[in-house]
């Protein structure tokens, strides 16, 4: 299988001489394409910052990421943009949807910026929804519809351009435990049925469940991975709930949802 | 702690303040430079022969209706702000705050920055003052001399009427804030506004003007009824036949679009109504045109409607075509498919479309506003040079008397008056005369003394004898005429053209002590003032004294020079002793009147003083005002953009792109307006200077009216500039990432 993604001893720290933060000491992994990688750690464990490091709206200290082959940390202030508009697609627990653009011109946006040929903006739109269930809101502006919807409409727009990779940055949060299912289940259909590569970062056990393999950080390192593999799903919360009550410390930070 | 509170908010909100701050401080320190000089410490030397307390009184109420400007100004800027911070106030209302205090914490806000603006106003006010005294010492011939203009009661009346203002605003947003429900504060800026088609606004317009139609059309048909005559010439029937067939037109439109299903929407009415209102403006125009080219008896009432209608016609068509252009953005995202999805145009015509409903209405007050501002800028240099140039040919000598007999109906009733009140007054009072001339005015025909129509008044004539005697004493060379011969004097209004017309035409002239013949010299157009001629007529005749012995003297004038000028006081009282003796409209029909330098430059110099500054003072009030405006509407929503401009970033959009979006956003928001007004304001400047353009060309000169718009077209455009480049910065740095 083709490596996407590779992270190669990438630092960040925070502050100047005096007074320095390592939001992240030391984090080295591989993410294959079609992979669901789930991230998870405790607040502070430098999810967040890697999250952003990764799609390039931050920079790293140190270290090297390479997306499809391109070392992302090279890349010049110009390029980064066009980078991120081909390669890339985000889904985040705010769902940075435009008020002012319904939900088919927000999902049709992502497709304009990348100049795609205007006869098949439409058809693109039309069939990312349908898959995605959200045919009937099309025309609907983004605060005429629910958290569950809006987050699905952000799903859509994050796939539309078949980016490399997709960004979720606790896509979950915003939402209630029949939303977050809802989603979730999606982002599996995403993974499984149209072959997105998804690198997901999550504070809550049960959405981490959905993932196929998953990273936990603690202060700014890996601590350990676990693969689902064949194991079920509920198996596999039972082993992430396991690696969790290992970590001791940082567990009463993450979230414990049980499976329903 | 509410101190803090206050403090706080104003530091945070200093970006949505600034501009506010600036255009305020602008304001006051005109409002304080402009007061200044009606101030009861204010006292400049303009001589004895210049009374100034008039124009200060006058100045004060000018200075209080153009003002009430800046309450509109205030009222706007602070519902802006309201609604900018409506989420703030639920927080603090969701935090357990009474919305009493939430309010009086946003009123002590916005009146805090209102008075720091005041207060730098009136510092600001006290060195333009310094201009305004230069202006004015330039209108009394004086020369500038500095004088400190920082008067108690001028600060006093400034504190006074922005205090009252802010008072006024500020009550109404506490009640505002008192009465909103916390959810409506907490979801407000999470909406988009209702769609254009459904804003009220638009079809308040056209109603307003469809009503607006029925009188026009009920004025047309009653003109016709009362005026229409089918002997008129073309022009004049045409203007006739427009004002009665145009508002037809425009109801049958309204009519026709009501009961039609298919187009019974705004803006099929609207699409409709476009060539109807700019018909209706063709007729309206043509109305002063007419009536000037054919001295066409309307009256001045029923020209000032048509004005009415003229204005409002123009309005209607600026509100009606911004309206469509907005329905046309709409359209064009709809239909051209093509370029709406091109790049990042989605995500523009998602910004201008959010705010559609508002900005439509904002344009179009702010497009009318900026075009009165550009004719008032324009227009006042013109009045005021205008009243100054007919003052020098009006008042060539220190006193001058006339008759008039156009009332007088027997020939019996016609009095010679020879004044001689004016020389015992003139003794009494020890005023020493340079040069006196008493001269009657004849009828060439004596027949002729019943000819009362317009069109057709006789010209009047003067003896040879007493014409030189007033050249001589303009210090004009005299004029010689042979026994039959005759030459015309000309009004300076005439026009050339109208002139060798009736030379070419009338060679000779007949009057009742025989013909006379053109002489070599057959005109000439020295001014020599206004009475000299009769009504409705631009020229007099010169006849050898012989044949004027002969004739019919219907008018008897008198002309005085005196070796020093008259004072005020003098003058005041000449002119009351005059009246007493000489009633203005006497028993038997003759009308006279007196006329003294001192008092008609006194009156002259004051009012065009008084008109310039305040028509200059009123234009760049409206100019920044609504300049202003502009600049907040962006600027107010910048939480909204740079929220919008951060997830169009994280898409991929590059700075480059978001620069050129910033960039297209505020000029069609800045540009829609102002190149609506300048295209409406060059047209209504080109009718307006076409209207007046002989007293244009006789009094002041269309070089000083070119300079004039140069210079208006230059303080736009540096005014233009400064709010639309801070703007364009202050939002580029808002939505700059971070």
């Amino acid at each position: 299988m083709k490596e996407i993604l590779k992270l190669d001893h990438i630092q960040k720290f925070y502050g100047n001489e005096g007074n320095i933060t390592q939001a992240i000491k030391d984090i080295s992994f591989c993410v294959q394409e079609g992979e669901f990688l789930g991230i998870m750690g405790a607040s502070g464990s430098g999810k967040t910052t890697m999250l952003n490091c990764i799609s390039t709206i931050d920079t790293v200290s140190a270290g090297h990421i390479y997306l499809d082959g391109t070392d992302v940390t090279e890349l010049k202030e110009k390029a980064i943009a066009k980078f991120r508009r081909e390669n890339l697609g985000f889904i985040f627990q705010d769902f940075n949807l435009l008020d002012t653009l319904t939900i088919s011109e927000n999902i049709a946006l992502a497709l304009t910026i990348n100049h795609v040929p205007v006869k098949e903006i439409e058809a693109r739109v039309e069939e990312i929804a349908a898959s995605l269930n959200i045919t009937d809101i099309l025309e609907k502006y983004p605060y005429e519809v629910s958290g569950g919807q809006k987050q699905r409409c952000a799903c859509a727009r994050a796939i539309v351009n078949h980016p490399k990779l997709i960004l979720a940055d606790e896509p979950t949060g915003a939402l209630d435990s029949h939303s977050s299912q809802m989603l979730l289940a999606t982002m599996q259909g995403m993974n499984d049925m149209l072959g997105a590569t998804i690198l997901m970062v999550t504070h809550d056990a049960f959405s981490a469940s959905y993932a196929k393999r998953i990273l936990f950080l603690r202060d700014g390192a890996v601590f350990t991975e676990i693969v689902r593999g064949d194991d079920s799903r509920q198996a596999f919360f039972e082993k992430i709930l396991n690696v969790l009550t290992m970590m001791g410390g940082g567990v009463s930070d993450v979230h414990q949802t049980g499976l329903e | 702690m509410y101190t803090r509170l206050v403090w706080n908010n104003i530091r945070r909100a200093a970006r949505d303040y600034v501009v506010y701050v600036v255009t305020l401080t602008v304001c006051v320190m005109l409002f304080y430079a402009f007061l200044s000089i009606s101030s009861n410490w204010y006292h400049p030397d303009l001589g004895m022969e210049y009374d100034f307390t008039l124009l200060s009184d006058g100045m004060k109420l000018a200075i209080g209706v153009v003002s009430l400007l800046l309450l509109f100004l205030i009222c706007h800027v602070n519902r802006y702000m309201l609604r900018a911070r409506q989420r703030d106030f639920a927080v603090l209302a969701v935090m357990g705050m009474e919305q009493r205090v939430i309010a009086w914490l946003f009123f002590a806000e916005t009146f805090f920055v209102g008075m720091i603006a005041v207060a730098g106003g009136i510092l600001g006010g006290a060195v333009v003052s310094q201009f305004i005294t230069a202006m004015l010492m330039r209108i009394y011939e004086r020369a500038y001399q500095f004088q400190w203009m920082l008067f108690p009661d001028t600060v006093g009346w400034t504190f006074l009427f922005f205090g009252v203002c802010f008072l006024v605003v500020g009550l109404s947003d506490v009640r505002t804030i008192r009465r909103t429900a916390i959810i409506e504060m907490l979801t407000a800026n999470r909406r988009n506004e209702p769609e254009l088609k459904k804003s009220r606004w638009m079809p308040a317009v056209t109603a307003c003007y469809l009503l607006l139609t029925v009188w026009m059309l009920e004025t047309g048909i009653q003109k016709i009824y009362f005026y229409y005559d089918p002997r008129f010439p073309l022009p004049m029937r045409l203007m006739f036949g427009m004002n009665l067939l145009f508002p037809a037109v425009t109801l049958l439109w309204a009519t026709f679009c009501a009961v039609s299903k298919k187009r019974r929407n705004i803006f099929a009415l609207l699409w409709g109504l476009v060539p109807c209102a700019l018909c209706n403006t063709l007729g309206a125009a043509s109305v002063a045109l007419v009536q000037k080219e054919f001295y066409l008896s309307l009256g001045a009432e029923l020209l000032n409607q048509y004005l009415m209608f003229l204005v409002a016609d123009v309005q209607f068509l600026i509100c009606a075509v911004i309206c469509l252009l907005s329905r046309a953005i709409g359209l064009w995202k709809e239909k051209v498919r093509a370029h709406t999805y091109s790049g990042c145009n989605l995500f523009f015509f998602g910004q201008l479309l959010s705010k559609l409903a508002t900005t439509t209405k904002t344009m179009s007050v702010i497009c009318m506003t900026l075009v009165a501002a550009v004719f008032l800028f324009v227009v006042a240099p013109v009045l005021t040079q205008w009243s100054f140039g007919y003052l020098d040919s009006r008042s060539m000598y220190d006193v001058q008397i006339s008759s008039d007999y156009h009332n007088v109906y027997d020939e019996r009733d016609l009095r010679m008056g020879d004044y001689k009140e004016v020389t015992e007054f003139f003794r009494e009072q020890g005023i020493a005369v340079e040069a006196d001339v008493t001269v009657p005015l004849y009828l060439p025909q004596r027949e002729r003394f019943h000819d009362r129509e317009k069109l057709d008044f006789p010209a009047v004539a003067i003896s040879l004898g007493d014409y030189n005697a007033i050249r001589e004493m303009l210090g004009l060379s005299p004029v010689r005429l042979g026994e039959t011969e005759f030459t015309t004097q000309w009004h300076l209004a005439a026009e050339g053209e109208e002139r060798e017309e009736f030379l070419r035409n009338n060679k000779s002239v007949s009057t009742d002590a025989g013909e006379l013949t053109a002489a070599a010299t057959p005109y000439y157009d020295d001014a020599m003032g206004e009475n000299l001629y009769n009504r409705y007529t631009r020229f007099i005749y010169v006849f050898p004294d012989a044949v004027c012995e002969k004739l019919l003297a219907v008018n008897q004038n008198r002309y005085i020079m005196t070796t020093e000028p008259i004072s005020y006081a003098q003058a005041g009282a000449l002119a009351q002793a005059f009246s007493a003796e000489y009633a203005e409209y006497a028993e038997d029909g003759m009308e006279y009147s007196i006329r003294l330098r001192t008092l008609q430059v006194n009156s002259a110099k004051g009012s065009g003083f008084l008109m310039e500054s305040m028509m200059i003072y009123g234009a760049v009030v409206l100019m920044v005002i609504c300049l202003m405006i502009l600049s907040l509407q962006q600027l107010l929503d910048l939480d909204q953009h740079r929220y919008r401009f951060g997830v169009l970033r994280k898409l991929g959009a590059d700075e480059k792109t978001i620069g050129t979006l910033v960039f297209r956003q505020l000029g069609v928001w800045f540009g829609l307006p102002v190149v609506l007004a300048i295209l409406v304001s060059a047209v209504i400047l080109a009718y307006f200077l076409q209207t007046v353009s002989v007293e244009i060309a006789a009094y002041v000169g269309m070089g000083a009216v070119g300079a004039q718009i140069l210079k208006t077209v230059g303080i736009f455009l540096v005014l233009f500039l400064a709010y639309f480049l801070s703007t364009r910065m202050l939002f580029r740095r808002a939505v700059a990432k971070r």
